[in-house]
């Protein structure tokens, strides 16, 4: 340490105490793999996101409200269009890295989405939401479902064509909730489509009230981690469930994080020179009754837009109630599949009978139903997501829409569950050939990894 | 200043057990390529805020961010890499699952034993505290009331584009589109309508006494199904397609789905000639526009 910064230390130290606490922290072990790093990329996403999007809140202005547009751009001159579109064409345009702002905040909000899903995957995988982790599982669930809600609300505050057509989409979807709907759309949009209120409003969900909810649980989700210890990958020679092996926080952890965001954030400005994504200059404002061709959300809510074109057409009308396939494919499945996610980790305990607590990750393989379950689920995922698609596939295919629906309602229908029996299978097969079973505790299944050497000393 | 003469007491638990460790070899590559990476990324940061404040294009002042960083990235890790040793060490883990074990309570002043009403009394109280302050909620919307339901046409309103001009059933020709709003109520979404000159005669069930000239009829624009604009008419097959979620309806037999999510025909505007020539609604949609609700 440099004598200023030693004496800053220690001035501190004295008050507050700091030396025992960051000698617990420095030597705090961190287990090495590469998918571990996951959810730091989400994190560091997050980071990025948040220093472009507090620059942008100082230029975009939310309101629909039709200004004379002034700017500089000739497609526009003498037009009038919404001040929030106008706003975004004047940050694109004229504020001097205004476009590298929104460009970076955009990609890094693909980014943040697809480590967050790739994060979650990892933990299903493997087994790191076993007991006693199902809490800290849980608030990652809640996270995935915040950050799709926030990115949904970000693509549509610059209130271009797409956007505004997004949230036409997601005011049917709030309409279609049996008995309360037209309540649920009036109150989160105030009134009939489309309010004054609504940009206003989506403004205050993207900027205060989703991050802010999104850095509490995150902050929760991290002291979760600190406090429970992470899972690890199964160590030959070291007994997993008692000890963690990895590297020191100080110094290689603080070099690998670090290294990690710089790689991050230069990336995501690489991406930003080369991907002209979120430029709305070309798609114009959203004026209500038109829509161009290929109108389609981010690729993170595909899924839902693909259940949405691929479901037949279903309208239940009951004695006061209406069930409509929005609402089936808006609501209910994507609430199903959450529900699924959310219930396994007990499934698998109760099937099959596991015992105690569980540190050390383990091969899906090993555990039939968990590789069934993630590949029945997942595959289903892709697919609808692939039939949000269906409309441009048809044109560079040159197969009618009516074909290529059809094939996405076959496959979506046989081919999650198809691919589910037969890994179910496979796995099973593969325990029987090697005459083990799933394991029913941590013991058993890391007594497969030879005789620990390294053992706890007393503690 | 006194120095600090608290004891340095060191459980087992807070030093590092380390079971591998590795130093390494000095290299004057290494050096070099911190060095030289550190200072090209200073290099480039001065270089992204002098073209920033230039108002160069994204391109160049992008690129020299993107530089910067990932320069300073490799300095990082290569300074880190040569000024430690690298170790893999092990912690332990407290683990919970040891069976039995008695659990203290967590508060250690016990209530004395009392009538169990007041308790519940209480947090009845308090749930109901609780509801009354989601009363603000209310004030988030108007109360729906028919505002679903109806629409901007009336009796005798006439047809206008979006540009507020009057439509004559002669402007279209046959197979053309034209969109077209309540005049007065241009861009009230919910009443965007589209009228088409069909090239065949319509069939039930189109209702036949709201087609003018036995050939021209208007169709509210607002999908069944999700509410997107169904923006594009196909005359190959006299179909209207929605660009959203592809529903697709026969504009010859009143709209009804053919093809896609959409479950009910889009409501046809009973369409009617005023006297001096111009389109208008003979009154508003009969049935329900847009999407289904509740």
């Amino acid at each position: 340490m440099t004598p200023l910064f030693a004496l800053l230390f220690n001035t501190l130290d004295e008050r507050l105490g700091l030396r025992r606490p960051g000698r617990k922290a420095a030597n705090k072990v961190f287990p090495h793999h590469w998918s571990f790093l996951l959810g730091e990329v989400a994190l560091f996403s997050l980071i990025v996101l948040i220093a472009t999007g507090v620059f942008l809140t100082l230029f975009y202005r939310p309101s629909i409200e039709m200004v004379d547009y002034s700017g500089s751009n000739p497609l526009y001159e003498g037009a009038r269009v919404p001040a929030a579109f106008a706003s975004i064409l004047r940050l694109s345009e004229e504020v001097p890295g205004g476009l590298l702002m929104r460009r970076i905040h955009r990609g890094a909000s693909h980014l943040f989405i697809a480590a967050t899903v790739l994060h979650m995957l990892r933990i299903l995988l493997t087994g790191a939401f076993r007991k006693p982790r199902e809490p800290n599982y849980h608030i990652g669930l809640l996270l995935l479902a915040l950050v799709l809600a926030e990115g949904f609300v970000g693509y549509s505050l610059p209130y271009d064509s797409l956007a505004g057509t997004g949230i036409r989409i997601a005011y049917s979807e709030l309409l279609s909730f049996p008995l309360i709907g037209d309540r649920l759309a009036f109150w989160v949009f105030g009134g009939l489509f489309p309010t004054g209120d609504v940009i206003p409003r989506f403004f205050v969900f993207h900027v205060l009230l989703i991050p802010g909810l999104i850095i509490a649980v995150v902050s929760i989700h991290l002291l979760l981690v600190v406090r429970q210890r992470h899972t690890q990958f199964p160590h030959p020679g070291v007994d997993g469930h008692h000890l963690i092996v990895g590297k020191p926080l100080w110094p290689w952890q603080f070099s690998e994080s670090a290294t990690l965001i710089l790689w991050v954030s230069g990336l995501l400005s690489a991406a930003a020179v080369l991907i002209p994504w979120s430029d709305v200059t070309l798609l114009g404002p959203y004026v209500p009754g038109r829509v161009g061709n290929q109108a389609q959300p981010d690729w993170f809510l595909f899924w839902v837009e693909g259940m949405l074109r691929i479901l037949p057409p279903i309208e239940i009308d009951l004695p006061g109630v209406t069930v409509s396939g929005p609402f089936i494919a808006g609501v209910l499945l994507p609430g199903l599949i959450f529900g699924a996610l959310i219930a396994y980790p007990f499934i698998e305990r109760k099937v099959y009978n596991l015992q105690g607590e569980w540190h050390v990750l383990s091969n899906p393989l090993e555990i039939p139903l968990r590789a069934a379950m993630a590949i029945g689920t997942f595959s289903f995922v892709l697919i609808v997501s692939a039939a949000a698609t269906n409309d441009v596939l048809s044109r560079l295919v040159g197969v009618p829409i009516e074909t290529v629906t059809g094939f996405f309602r076959l496959t979506a229908v046989f081919v999650p569950p198809l691919l589910a029996a037969l890994l179910h299978r496979y796995s099973t097969r593969r325990l029987a050939r090697t005459g083990l079973r799933v394991a029913p505790t941590e013991a058993e299944a890391d007594s497969r990894f030879q005789e620990p050497v390294v053992t706890l000393s007393a503690e | 200043m006194t120095p600090d003469t608290r004891e340095p007491t060191q459980s087992p638990a807070e030093s590092l057990q380390i079971i591998a460790k590795r130093v390494p070899p000095p290299s004057q590559v290494n050096d070099a390529l911190v060095i030289g990476t550190g200072v090209a990324s200073a290099v480039c940061a001065l270089g992204f805020a002098i073209t920033l404040l230039l108002r160069t294009p994204v391109a160049v002042h992008g690129t020299l961010l993107a530089l910067s960083m990932l320069l300073f990235a490799i300095a990082t890790r290569r300074y880190f890499v040569d000024r430690y040793p690298d170790v893999e060490a092990v912690e332990p883990r407290h683990v919970n699952d040891d069976p039995g074990g008695a659990h203290a309570d967590i508060a250690e002043i016990e209530p004395i034993e009392r009538r169990p009403l007041l308790t519940r009394v209480l947090i009845a109280c308090a749930a109901i505290l609780g509801l009354g302050f989601l009363a603000p909620v209310s004030s988030l919307g108007p109360a729906p009331g028919n505002q679903l339901r109806v629409t901007a046409w009336r009796r005798g309103r006439r047809v206008v584009t979006s540009e507020g001009r009057p439509v004559r059933p002669g402007d279209i020709a046959p197979g053309g589109v034209v969109t077209a709003w309540p005049e007065g109520a241009i861009d009230v979404e919910n009443s965007a309508i589209i009228v088409l000159r069909l090239t065949t005669q319509p069939q039930p069930p189109t209702n036949l006494a709201w087609v003018v000239d036995s050939r021209v009829v208007a169709y509210s624009k607002v999908c069944t199904h999700a509410g997107c604009p169904v923006a594009l008419y196909r005359e190959r097959d006299n179909a209207l397609f929605c660009p959203c979620h592809q529903s697709t309806f026969d504009v010859n037999r009143g709209a009804v789905p053919t093809f896609g999510p959409a479950a009910r025909a889009l409501p046809q505007l009973p369409l009617g000639v005023s006297d001096s020539g111009e389109l208008m609604a003979l009154s508003d949609f009969t049935a329900q526009v847009g999407p289904a609700f509740g």
